[in-house]
């Protein structure tokens, strides 16, 4: 299960916005500043519930404007247990570029989780994680 | 733990809090551990209706519901009804390892008190509701053998049920399927109403977040004991989480499931394909809730080779009143059920890699706090009278 990515979405982006435009994009999300992407991330509903349903919004930037972003796959997992979540995401690309809604997640236990995020560009795939205690 | 005890003892000596017997038997609870025993609560919750079963709540669908569920016109032969196997007097299970309907089953009838409360249905949670679970047993051969057809026909050729039927749904029309899922839908507005009533541990909880040390000294020593090895070491709230004492999902703990020689029980990988496949899922037409919000798990099902053999976890309101125990009935008391995980046997998981239960290695006063807790979450007869 770890590594798995339960779900992508591709979508073909020709144009790439500067990393710090993430944030700005999404009112109240987490940022994340990783080798290759800024990610900012936000949960529907804000505060996320052990066994109930919620979506994540996604805004990713290339920190190369000259890449695009290809994809995005999200799935969640709880490291010191070494499972993840019992259900997949689906995941839709929203129009502007970078931008991802992931629907359909789960957390059932309550502890450490990790959201993780692989976004694809030209030059391959890249983890972003995001801890979340429940 | 016991030291704990003791050392709060005193601690209220030293600054003069109020000690004798009922201070000195209050163990002492970090904040994580507060906050883990909140969770478990607050009991009852809140009412909320099914939006998936436009009956819900509905008095005269309760009281059609309750008639249905004790009536064994509702099955081929005229001998099984709902309550058959889900009996008031043993807490709505039936005290079998292995029910039985026209043939031995594979599985342990679960009680069906506060199945209001939980998100996938039966061992398998091969429902996704509540009132399309309460078809499964209506149409299983083994159980009670209907079909929508004969279904239908017992109720316009019995005159009590068909004005029954008229004061909830209306005129029966010539969809007999249609009439069985709402005889489902009835029935699940009586279930809905079964609720256990608070419980010893419902008073120590909410004492415990108020700092009531005299009312949380009323909670016996041992089941404070088994609280803090229930919440802390023993990691058990992790699955058997919030108020109902399960997280409402699936899990394989090292029992066999052999049915039979050669024959195997798949649990949870079985029921995901039901519920998939079914056409009383809530994905499908009869789903009352428009937005379909009721549905997104269902949706979003994942099935994977480590389902198998999984079951779900259950509720552990009442457990002291639903012995046997586990998904076939395997164990006959909360102490071998302790013993089980005590010294649970990690050759026989399918984890899949998984790293959460582990030997607790109790001892045997450890065994016997844990037993007590356990009983605590017991309490008298639930709500939902016989007709």
């Amino acid at each position: 299960m770890i590594g798995r990515i339960a779900a992508v979405a591709a979508l073909t982006c020709s144009v790439a916005l500067p990393a710090s435009a993430c944030v700005a994009r999404l009112d109240g999300a987490r940022s994340i500043d990783a080798a290759r992407h800024t990610l900012a991330f936000r949960t529907d509903p804000a505060k996320v519930t052990v066994g109930k349903p919620f979506a994540v919004e996604v805004a990713v930037c290339p920190k190369d404007p000259a890449l695009a972003i290809d994809g995005l796959g999200v799935d969640a997992h709880m490291p010191a247990h070494r499972h993840g979540m019992n259900y997949r995401p689906g995941i839709k690309p929203l129009g502007a570029p970078g931008r991802f809604r992931a629907d359909g997640l789960m957390f059932h236990m309550p502890g450490h989780w990790e959201l993780l995020f692989d976004v694809r560009d030209a030059r391959g795939s890249e983890r972003i994680r995001a801890e979340v205690r429940l | 733990m016991r030291r704990a005890v003791a050392l709060a003892g005193l601690v209220a000596a030293l600054t003069g809090a109020p000690s004798g017997p009922a201070a000195a038997a209050v163990v002492a609870f970090s904040a994580e551990e507060k906050h883990a025993i909140a969770r478990h609560g607050p009991w009852p919750p809140p009412w909320k209706r099914d939006a998936g079963n436009r009956h819900s709540g509905r008095a005269a669908a309760i009281a059609f519901g309750r008639t249905l569920f004790f009536d064994a016109r509702l099955s081929r032969d005229g001998t099984h009804a709902c309550a058959s196997c889900h009996r008031p007097e043993l807490a709505w299970a039936d005290g079998q390892a292995r029910s039985t309907g026209r043939a031995l089953l594979d599985r342990n009838a679960p009680s069906i008190a506060n199945s209001r409360f939980e998100r996938w249905f039966g061992r398998d949670g091969g429902a996704d509701s509540l009132w399309s679970h309460a078809l499964r047993p209506l149409t299983d051969a083994r159980e009670m053998a209907m079909t929508p057809a004969l279904l239908a026909g017992r109720v316009r050729e019995h005159a009590d049920l068909l004005r029954a039927y008229r004061r909830v749904f209306g005129a029966p029309g010539d969809d007999d399927e249609a009439l069985m899922v709402n005889l489902g839908k009835a029935i699940a507005a009586f279930q809905e109403t079964i609720v256990t009533a608070r419980t010893p541990f419902d008073a120590f909880r909410d004492a415990l977040l108020r700092g009531d040390r005299a009312a949380m000294a009323r909670y016996p020593e041992a089941a404070q004991r088994g609280l803090k090895l229930f919440v802390g070491r023993g990691n058990c709230s992790v699955c058997h989480f919030g108020p109902t004492f399960s997280n409402g999902e699936f899990a394989d703990v090292g029992i066999p499931y052999f049915v039979a020689p050669g024959r195997v029980d798949p649990g949870r990988h079985a029921g995901i394909r039901h519920v998939v496949d079914s056409p009383f899922n809530l994905l499908g037409k009869y789903n009352d809730d428009r937005t379909r919000a009721n549905a997104t798990p269902t949706r979003h099902l994942l099935l994977e080779h480590r389902h198998w053999g999984e079951f779900k976890v259950p509720g552990l309101r009442n457990v002291g009143r639903t012995a046997p125990y586990m998904h076939a009935g395997s164990l006959t008391t909360l102490e071998q059920v302790v013993r089980h995980y005590s010294e649970l046997n990690e050759d026989r998981l399918h984890a899949d890699g998984e790293r959460i239960l582990r030997p607790l290695r109790l001892d045997t006063g450890e065994a016997a706090d844990l037993v007590a807790f356990l009983e605590s979450l017991s309490a008298p007869p639930a709500r939902g009278a016989r007709p």
